[in-house]
Protein backbone atom coordinates (compact mmCIF):
# COMPACT_ATOMS: atom_id res chain seq x y z
CA UNK A 1 0.00 0.00 0.00
CA UNK A 2 1.74 3.56 -1.37
CA UNK A 3 0.85 6.17 1.20
CA UNK A 4 1.49 9.52 -0.87
CA UNK A 5 3.16 12.28 1.26
CA UNK A 6 1.29 15.00 2.48
CA UNK A 7 1.51 17.86 0.70
CA UNK A 8 2.91 19.23 3.59
CA UNK A 9 6.14 18.05 3.27
CA UNK A 10 6.77 18.59 -0.93
CA UNK A 11 10.71 18.27 -0.38
CA UNK A 12 9.47 14.07 0.38
CA UNK A 13 6.69 14.41 -2.03
CA UNK A 14 9.08 15.60 -5.11
CA UNK A 15 11.89 13.82 -4.23
CA UNK A 16 9.40 11.09 -4.34
CA UNK A 17 8.43 11.70 -8.10
CA UNK A 18 12.20 11.80 -9.28
CA UNK A 19 12.73 8.58 -7.98
CA UNK A 20 9.66 6.84 -9.28
CA UNK A 21 10.47 8.93 -12.75
CA UNK A 22 13.81 6.90 -12.27
CA UNK A 23 12.63 3.91 -11.40
CA UNK A 24 10.18 3.69 -13.97
CA UNK A 25 12.18 4.69 -16.85
CA UNK A 26 14.58 1.34 -15.85
CA UNK A 27 11.77 -0.84 -15.62
CA UNK A 28 10.37 0.14 -19.19
CA UNK A 29 14.07 -0.58 -20.46
CA UNK A 30 14.37 -3.75 -18.47
CA UNK A 31 10.89 -4.92 -19.69
CA UNK A 32 11.23 -4.14 -23.38
CA UNK A 33 14.39 -5.95 -23.92
CA UNK A 34 12.23 -8.76 -22.27
CA UNK A 35 9.84 -8.56 -24.81
CA UNK A 36 11.49 -8.47 -28.06
CA UNK A 37 13.27 -11.08 -26.67
CA UNK A 38 10.01 -13.09 -26.50
CA UNK A 39 9.27 -12.29 -30.07
CA UNK A 40 7.38 -8.97 -29.38
CA UNK A 41 6.60 -6.62 -32.35
CA UNK A 42 7.40 -2.98 -31.96
CA UNK A 43 3.70 -2.13 -32.77
CA UNK A 44 3.04 -4.15 -29.76
CA UNK A 45 5.19 -2.86 -27.03
CA UNK A 46 4.04 0.56 -28.34
CA UNK A 47 0.11 -0.76 -28.02
CA UNK A 48 1.18 -2.22 -24.34
CA UNK A 49 2.77 1.21 -23.01
CA UNK A 50 0.25 3.67 -24.58
CA UNK A 51 2.35 5.34 -27.63
CA UNK A 52 2.84 4.73 -31.16
CA UNK A 53 5.05 1.83 -32.59
CA UNK A 54 7.44 4.46 -33.79
CA UNK A 55 7.81 6.15 -30.41
CA UNK A 56 8.86 3.03 -28.77
CA UNK A 57 11.20 2.09 -31.38
CA UNK A 58 12.60 5.67 -31.58
CA UNK A 59 12.98 6.07 -27.59
CA UNK A 60 14.15 2.66 -26.84
CA UNK A 61 14.90 0.87 -30.06
CA UNK A 62 18.57 1.91 -29.74
CA UNK A 63 19.37 0.99 -26.19
CA UNK A 64 17.88 -2.87 -26.74
CA UNK A 65 20.30 -3.01 -29.69
CA UNK A 66 23.33 -1.91 -28.30
CA UNK A 67 22.80 -4.96 -25.51
CA UNK A 68 22.08 -7.49 -28.20
CA UNK A 69 25.26 -6.55 -29.70
CA UNK A 70 27.44 -7.00 -26.85
CA UNK A 71 25.80 -10.36 -25.96
CA UNK B 1 52.71 22.17 -25.46
CA UNK B 2 50.44 24.69 -23.27
CA UNK B 3 47.09 24.86 -25.27
CA UNK B 4 45.13 28.06 -25.15
CA UNK B 5 42.71 28.59 -22.17
CA UNK B 6 39.57 28.36 -25.06
CA UNK B 7 40.96 25.19 -26.27
CA UNK B 8 41.21 23.68 -23.36
CA UNK B 9 37.96 24.57 -21.74
CA UNK B 10 36.35 23.31 -25.08
CA UNK B 11 38.02 19.94 -24.29
CA UNK B 12 36.81 19.80 -20.53
CA UNK B 13 33.36 20.62 -21.46
CA UNK B 14 33.33 17.99 -24.49
CA UNK B 15 34.47 15.31 -21.64
CA UNK B 16 32.48 16.68 -19.15
CA UNK B 17 29.16 16.87 -20.96
CA UNK B 18 29.42 13.87 -23.12
CA UNK B 19 29.78 11.73 -19.35
CA UNK B 20 27.20 13.26 -18.25
CA UNK B 21 24.99 11.96 -21.09
CA UNK B 22 26.53 8.66 -20.79
CA UNK B 23 25.93 8.33 -16.66
CA UNK B 24 21.92 9.31 -17.43
CA UNK B 25 21.67 7.31 -19.68
CA UNK B 26 22.86 4.62 -17.66
CA UNK B 27 20.65 5.26 -15.04
CA UNK B 28 17.74 5.41 -16.82
CA UNK B 29 17.29 8.66 -16.72
CA UNK B 30 15.90 11.34 -19.07
CA UNK B 31 18.64 14.47 -19.84
CA UNK B 32 21.63 14.87 -17.87
CA UNK B 33 21.29 16.91 -13.94
CA UNK B 34 23.13 18.50 -11.87
CA UNK B 35 24.08 14.74 -10.48
CA UNK B 36 25.44 13.37 -13.82
CA UNK B 37 27.16 16.68 -14.20
CA UNK B 38 28.98 15.98 -10.80
CA UNK B 39 29.60 12.10 -11.63
CA UNK B 40 30.98 13.45 -14.80
CA UNK B 41 33.38 16.10 -13.26
CA UNK B 42 34.51 13.40 -10.25
CA UNK B 43 36.37 11.58 -13.68
CA UNK B 44 37.59 14.83 -15.29
CA UNK B 45 41.53 13.61 -15.49
CA UNK B 46 42.17 17.54 -13.62
CA UNK B 47 41.46 15.41 -10.40
CA UNK B 48 40.28 19.21 -8.44
CA UNK B 49 36.39 17.53 -8.20
CA UNK B 50 37.47 14.18 -6.41
CA UNK B 51 40.12 16.53 -4.09
CA UNK B 52 36.98 19.02 -3.25
CA UNK B 53 35.10 15.40 -2.04
CA UNK B 54 37.87 14.39 0.03
CA UNK B 55 38.56 17.91 1.53
CA UNK B 56 35.09 18.07 2.57
CA UNK B 57 35.46 14.44 4.19
CA UNK B 58 34.25 12.21 1.87
CA UNK B 59 35.00 9.76 -0.53
CA UNK B 60 34.20 10.41 -4.15
CA UNK B 61 33.81 6.72 -5.20
CA UNK B 62 30.65 6.84 -2.74
CA UNK B 63 28.97 9.40 -4.27
CA UNK B 64 27.16 7.20 -7.15
CA UNK B 65 26.19 4.54 -4.07
CA UNK B 66 24.73 8.28 -2.47
CA UNK B 67 22.59 9.24 -5.18
CA UNK B 68 20.77 5.68 -5.42
CA UNK B 69 20.20 5.66 -1.45
CA UNK B 70 18.87 9.03 -1.86
CA UNK B 71 15.80 7.29 -4.73
CA UNK B 72 15.51 4.77 -2.56
CA UNK B 73 15.08 7.27 0.76
CA UNK B 74 12.57 9.25 -0.96
CA UNK B 75 10.61 6.03 -2.35
CA UNK B 76 10.63 4.52 1.14
CA UNK B 77 9.09 7.67 2.30
CA UNK B 78 6.08 6.78 0.22
CA UNK B 79 6.03 3.05 1.11
CA UNK B 80 7.91 1.34 -1.81
CA UNK B 81 10.32 -0.74 -1.48
CA UNK B 82 12.20 -1.06 -4.15
CA UNK B 83 15.41 -3.36 -4.91
CA UNK B 84 18.07 -2.55 -8.21
CA UNK B 85 16.68 -3.88 -11.09
CA UNK B 86 17.30 -7.97 -11.02
CA UNK B 87 19.61 -7.86 -13.85
CA UNK B 88 21.99 -5.58 -15.40
CA UNK B 89 19.62 -2.92 -17.67
CA UNK B 90 20.34 -3.23 -21.15
CA UNK B 91 23.32 -1.04 -22.02
CA UNK B 92 22.63 2.54 -22.74
CA UNK B 93 23.08 3.84 -26.20
CA UNK B 94 26.46 5.96 -26.93
CA UNK B 95 26.11 9.54 -26.24
CA UNK B 96 25.18 11.18 -28.88
CA UNK B 97 27.01 14.57 -28.42
CA UNK B 98 23.70 16.76 -28.87
CA UNK B 99 24.93 18.10 -25.22
CA UNK B 100 21.25 19.00 -24.13
CA UNK B 101 20.68 18.89 -20.21
CA UNK B 102 17.73 19.27 -17.78
CA UNK B 103 17.34 22.80 -16.25
CA UNK B 104 19.04 22.11 -13.41
CA UNK B 105 22.18 21.05 -15.51
CA UNK B 106 21.92 23.83 -17.23
CA UNK B 107 21.97 26.21 -14.32
CA UNK B 108 25.23 24.17 -12.63
CA UNK B 109 26.88 24.12 -15.85
CA UNK B 110 26.26 28.02 -16.69
CA UNK B 111 27.42 28.35 -13.21
CA UNK B 112 30.63 26.36 -13.33
CA UNK B 113 31.39 28.25 -16.46
CA UNK B 114 31.01 31.78 -14.98
CA UNK B 115 33.13 30.56 -12.23
CA UNK B 116 35.87 29.51 -13.98
CA UNK B 117 36.12 32.75 -16.36
CA UNK B 118 35.85 34.62 -13.03
CA UNK B 119 38.98 32.86 -12.10
CA UNK B 120 40.84 34.84 -14.71
CA UNK B 121 43.78 32.47 -15.07
CA UNK B 122 42.25 28.73 -14.35
CA UNK B 123 40.53 26.88 -17.19
CA UNK B 124 37.14 25.23 -16.45
CA UNK B 125 38.27 22.30 -13.86
CA UNK B 126 36.22 19.63 -11.92
CA UNK B 127 35.84 21.80 -8.87
CA UNK B 128 33.79 24.70 -10.72
CA UNK B 129 30.83 22.05 -11.25
CA UNK B 130 31.36 20.98 -7.30
CA UNK B 131 31.21 24.71 -6.59
CA UNK B 132 28.03 25.23 -8.97
CA UNK B 133 26.52 21.89 -8.22
CA UNK B 134 27.02 22.23 -4.14
CA UNK B 135 25.36 25.47 -4.72
CA UNK B 136 21.77 23.45 -5.26
CA UNK B 137 19.49 23.70 -2.14
CA UNK B 138 17.28 21.30 -2.96
CA UNK B 139 17.48 17.87 -6.04
CA UNK B 140 18.90 14.87 -6.37
CA UNK B 141 22.61 16.24 -5.28
CA UNK B 142 21.63 18.02 -2.13
CA UNK B 143 19.52 14.85 -1.00
CA UNK B 144 22.61 12.54 -1.95
CA UNK B 145 25.14 15.11 -0.08
CA UNK B 146 22.72 14.59 3.08
CA UNK B 147 23.28 10.94 2.40
CA UNK B 148 27.06 11.14 2.70
CA UNK B 149 26.92 13.55 5.90
CA UNK B 150 28.62 16.59 3.65
CA UNK B 151 27.58 19.74 4.38
CA UNK B 152 27.05 21.71 0.80
CA UNK B 153 28.34 24.96 2.02
CA UNK B 154 31.58 22.97 3.34
CA UNK B 155 31.90 21.09 0.04
CA UNK B 156 31.40 24.13 -2.07
CA UNK B 157 33.85 25.96 0.17
CA UNK B 158 36.75 22.90 -0.38
CA UNK B 159 35.88 23.39 -4.07
CA UNK B 160 37.09 27.26 -3.85
CA UNK B 161 40.01 26.03 -1.79
CA UNK B 162 41.03 23.18 -4.15
CA UNK B 163 40.53 25.96 -7.49
CA UNK B 164 42.99 28.45 -4.90
CA UNK B 165 45.31 26.20 -3.65
CA UNK B 166 44.52 27.68 0.02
Amino acid sequence: MVELPSPEDPEAALAAVVALRRLASQLERSAVDQALRQGWTWAHIGQALGISAQAAHKKLAQKVAQERDDT
Amino acid sequence: MKLPRAIQDMRTIKMLLTAAETQAQRAGDGLPGPEHLLLAALDLPDGTARRAFERAGTDPAEFQAAIDEAHRQAMRDIGVLAAGPSRPLPEAAPAGGLYRLTAPGQEVFQAAVRLAKAGRRSPLRGAHVVAAAGDQERGTVARALKVLGVDRGALTAAAGEVLTGH
